[in-house]
């Protein structure tokens, strides 16, 4: 069953006067416990499909569907509520709240949802903390970490409320190669554990290597949909 | 539901995290919310008991709850003066239609007639002093007089005395204007005049003048009187306030009213209560009144060493000992030596020369020499011009252009509590109404017609103003026999004459009915219940226009004039610093937040991707300001609040000068807190800290998930 449906996916930009395209009539599907790589030079678009996907942006024509549901026909209100139960995020630059301890980064979503006790809190944020190895910064601010425990952070949080679908707009980009890749591993390793689908954009081949479907963008258009060498 | 709590204790602790973060943008927003805070629990404590004390102190004195009077009046009444001095009032003519109408209406206590004014009290000169001593004596020597023209022995001492202090005074005098003749050039229109005063004056300090004195001593004295006594120059008028009221019913009305020296005035009998303050300085002995005032200074810390003022009091003091000289008969005056030469000590025989000594003080004498002065020096003189007792004349012009003047015995001294040192109160003097009528010369219509009839009958015809002026003082020609207006008593009556009359009127006991009826400028009215004042100033309104009386109603605050304003402007001051200071705090509050939103633009973005609504960003947004608000609020408000209390303990602010007495109400203002200013400062300052969060919470929520999707460069 398709997790993501997007069809037919147009998306302008206005750049002063001018039109920028972004994406042409764009179709893809994406299915449950895909572990896929969108691949293309920067301005192909990548990041723009994962923003429609991720629904923090509309398109310009054809309909994205995600868990089923016609984003378009989603108030604003509804969108966000969709992100928190069943979307979660990885972003290139972590973007982790300064102000809150790695656990209470993780345990955020979950507070934003309600309905779990703190005791269920506590124990589903400590598990995914082991998870991804840094319990023992549980109580460390994101300042006092290094990019690749903060992006594994930024990993247990995308996992937290157990959604359907985790985006990663170039997670690996603000690493270097040798932690991106261990950061890729544990994505990886989630997908395979819960069957959670992973979306991420790279320009990074080495990346690439590690997805089980590949996704060729320029210009906005799908060029190629290939299975990738770990599939 | 818990987790509802859990998701606001994460906000909250968002806010606090975000608030210590950035400590500096904290401490100074907090400091500006803290400041403000401060102040205005300080300031409105301080106004709050301000204005209580000046409401207490005005209320009080004169002013009542309410003042009525004419509405086609050309100034609007100020009781205790505007900058222009009195208030011109049209008259009431009939204070009994006013009072029968005022008395129904609800709620209030009393009403009270008054006629402020001004006018002059004929200070008499040292001359008129003495002389009237030495005609005393006359005239209980003439009594005592045995049949071989032989007198006792005791009176004769005293009536050589008296002669001696007034031959004295004359070759002072003599000896001043022979000086004064040398320099004046003298116009030749009054030099006849001048010449006869100066032969006038060469007689009177002849021997052959003293010599036949005692054979005839009172055309003697008649003489001195007319002649000698008007060329001291020092004689004249002063001014008093006065209100003329009903003073049984001002009695009882004004409670923080006091008598302070003396008795009331008898029920319905004429008469005044001086001013305290004003008998203190005006009426004192100036030396005396030099002497209380450094005193006091010094009480207060100042030093003569180290003052000006004090050093110029010290100074007049040292040089113009004539006042005092003046009023020592030759046996006074030795008396007041001999005690000065032991005190000094000192070997100089000249009182003259040992009153500058005595006065020159420092801050190392004054104290000795002030005791010194009033426990020895003081018995021997007569330290006020007026004393409880005597009778006085007070000269005002009229509403007719003439001079009226009243005599009225002096029965007692008046202050109005709190305000003792208030020249603004207490300078003023209470007079019964009848008298104040007198002054005011304003005529009844049967008066008019009865005088009418008079003057029909002496057959003579008014005089206009200016032609009457020529016709008295213009040429040498002896005038028409003139008419004194109704009401005046001449200037210059025979003084036994005067003095039957004046026991008559003096005695004499007015009914509440001839009281009321009749003209008063304005009238005080007091409240059962003050609190009720714009509600019962309304139905009094009401009920005056009712009756068709040309009325108008003001509160007191009003009717304190210039006075009432400066309360108001103070207030507005305060709350218009308050308002600039918290205007101010709003812009940089708001500018703050804004820049402290605009950092975190990202962090915000990604909250929202991960699936926090707007009102979330919005309440955490402001929470912080709410925070910041709050806690800096509370914490100024507490300080304010110490400050209050300090202020207290400490005794609270001292007076410094007479007009901060009136405005405190007393010699210190007690600033008290009322929950009222900790109340509105808390309010205002949270709401000042919410208006200022509420545009950077708005931009905040316009921020878009995709704001956290961009690459950090």
């Amino acid at each position: 069953m398709a997790i993501v449906s997007v069809r037919n996916v147009s998306k302008d930009y206005l750049l002063g006067k001018t039109v920028v395209p972004a994406l042409r009539e764009l179709t893809l599907e994406v299915q449950g416990g895909e572990f896929l790589s969108i691949a293309g030079p920067s301005g192909s678009g990548k990041t723009t499909l994962l923003n429609l996907i991720g629904c923090v942006d509309t398109p310009t024509a054809g309909s994205v569907e995600v868990d089923g549901q016609d984003t378009s026909r989603l108030s604003e209100r509804k969108l966000t509520d969709l992100r928190l139960h069943r979307i979660g995020f990885i972003f290139q630059s972590f973007n982790l709240v300064a102000v809150l301890t790695v656990a209470q980064n993780v345990e955020f979503p979950l507070l934003l949802q309600g309905g779990l006790s703190s005791r269920e809190r506590g124990r589903r944020v400590g598990a995914l903390l082991e998870a991804v190895g840094i319990e023992a910064y549980a109580r460390h601010r994101p300042s006092e970490l290094s990019g690749g425990q903060r992006q594994r952070v930024a990993v247990a949080r995308a996992l937290v409320t157990r959604p359907a679908l985790i985006l990663a707009d170039e997670p690996t980009a603000n690493l270097d190669s040798k932690t991106g890749e261990s950061v890729i591993d544990l994505m990886k390793e989630m997908n395979r554990r819960d069957g959670t689908t992973f979306i991420f954009s790279t320009h990074d081949p080495r990346v690439m290597a590690h997805a089980s479907a590949l996704v060729r963008i320029e210009d906005g258009r799908i060029v190629a949909r290939e299975q990738g060498a770990a599939a | 539901m818990r987790s509802r709590i859990r998701a606001a204790s994460v906000l909250l602790l968002i806010a606090f995290r975000n608030l210590f973060a950035s400590r500096v943008r904290t401490a100074i927003v907090g400091g500006i919310i803290g400041l403000g805070a401060v102040l205005v629990v300080f300031g409105t404590a301080v106004v709050d008991s301000l204005n209580a004390g000046m409401a207490r102190s005005i209320q009080g004195s004169l002013a009542g709850h309410l003042q009525l009077y004419r509405k086609d009046s050309p100034d609007p009444l100020q009781v205790y003066g505007g900058m222009m001095g009195s208030s011109r009032l049209e008259p009431i003519r009939d204070f009994a239609v006013v009072k029968r109408v005022v008395e129904a209406v609800p709620n209030v206590k009393a009403v009270v007639p008054m006629g402020i004014d001004r006018a002059f009290v004929s200070s008499g000169n040292v001359f008129d002093v003495a002389l009237e001593k030495l005609r005393a004596d006359a005239r209980e020597r003439l009594a005592a007089l045995g049949p071989a023209g032989e007198v006792p022995a005791e009176l004769d001492f005293r009536w050589r005395a008296r002669k001696a202090h007034v031959r004295r005074m004359i070759t002072l005098l003599h000896e001043e204007l022979g000086e004064a003749r040398k320099l004046v050039d003298v116009p030749p229109a009054e030099r006849a005049e001048r010449a006869r005063q100066w032969a006038d004056l060469e007689r009177a300090d002849s021997e052959e003048f003293w010599g036949a004195f005692d054979r005839d001593p009172l055309t003697g004295l008649e003489f001195l009187e007319n002649r000698i006594a008007p060329l001291q120059a020092d004689g004249g008028f002063m001014f008093i306030r006065y209100v003329g009221t009903d003073l049984a019913a001002f009695q009882g009305a004004f409670d923080r009213m006091k008598i302070v020296e003396g008795r009331p005035v008898p029920p319905g009998q004429r008469g005044i209560l001086l001013g305290k303050f004003y008998a203190e300085e005006y009426l004192k002995l100036k030396h005396a009144r030099r002497l209380d005032k450094i005193r006091e200074a010094r009480e207060h810390g100042r030093l003569i060493a180290k003052d000006e003022e004090l050093q110029r009091w010290v100074k007049e003091n040292s040089t113009q000992t004539r006042d005092i000289l003046l009023q020592l008969d030759p046996a006074q005056a030795e008396l007041a030596a001999d005690a000065l030469r032991r005190f000094l000590p000192s070997t100089e025989q000249d009182l003259g020369k040992l009153l500058p000594i005595f006065f020159r003080t420092d801050d190392a004498t004054f104290d000795a020499r002030y005791r010194f002065f009033y426990d020895r020096l003081a018995p021997l003189l007569q330290l006020y011009m007026f004393r409880v007792g005597d009778t006085i004349t007070i000269k005002a012009a009229a509403k007719s252009g003439y001079m009226n003047a009243v005599n009225v015995k002096v029965y007692g001294l008046v202050a109005f509590e709190g305000l003792e040192k208030s020249n603004l109160a207490s300078i003023f003097s209470i007079m019964d109404l009848q008298s104040f009528r007198d002054l005011y010369g304003w005529v009844t219509p049967e008066k008019e017609a009865e005088i009418a009839a008079l003057k029909k009958e002496a057959g003579l015809s008014d005089l206009d103003r200016a032609s009457a002026e020529a016709e008295l003082f213009g040429s040498g020609a002896p005038a028409a026999p003139v008419v004194t207006h109704a009401g005046a008593i001449p200037d210059a009556p025979v003084r036994h004459e005067r003095r039957a009359r004046d026991a008559d009127l003096f005695s004499r006991v007015y009914t509440q009915d001839e009281i009321d009826r009749g003209v008063v400028l304005n009238a005080a009215v007091l409240l059962g219940d003050p609190r009720r004042l714009k509600e019962t100033r309304a139905a009094l309104q009401a009920a005056v226009d009712r009756a068709g009386l040309p009325l108008t109603v003001i509160d007191w605050k009003e009717a304190a004039g210039s006075l009432g304003q400066y309360m108001t402007g103070l207030q507005f001051a305060l709350y218009g610093s308050a308002f600039i200071l918290f205007a101010i705090a709003l812009v940089i509050m708001n500018n703050a937040m804004v820049m402290a939103m605009l950092q975190r633009v990202k962090e915000i973005g990604t909250m929202r991707a991960v699936g926090a609504q707007r009102r979330f960003v919005l309440l955490m947004s402001l929470v912080e300001s709410i925070a910041i608000g709050l806690a800096f609020g509370v914490a100024g408000a507490l300080v304010g609040a110490a400050l209050v209390l300090g202020v207290r303990l400490a005794g609270g602010f001292p007076t410094t000068n007479d007009q901060l007495q009136f405005l405190f109400s007393g010699p210190t203002l007690l600033p008290r807190l009322g929950g009222g200013g900790f109340a509105v400062a808390l309010t205002i300052v949270v709401a000042v800290s919410i208006a200022s969060g509420i545009y950077p919470a708005i931009l905040a929520t316009r921020i878009t998930p995709l704001e956290a999707m961009q690459s950090e460069d």
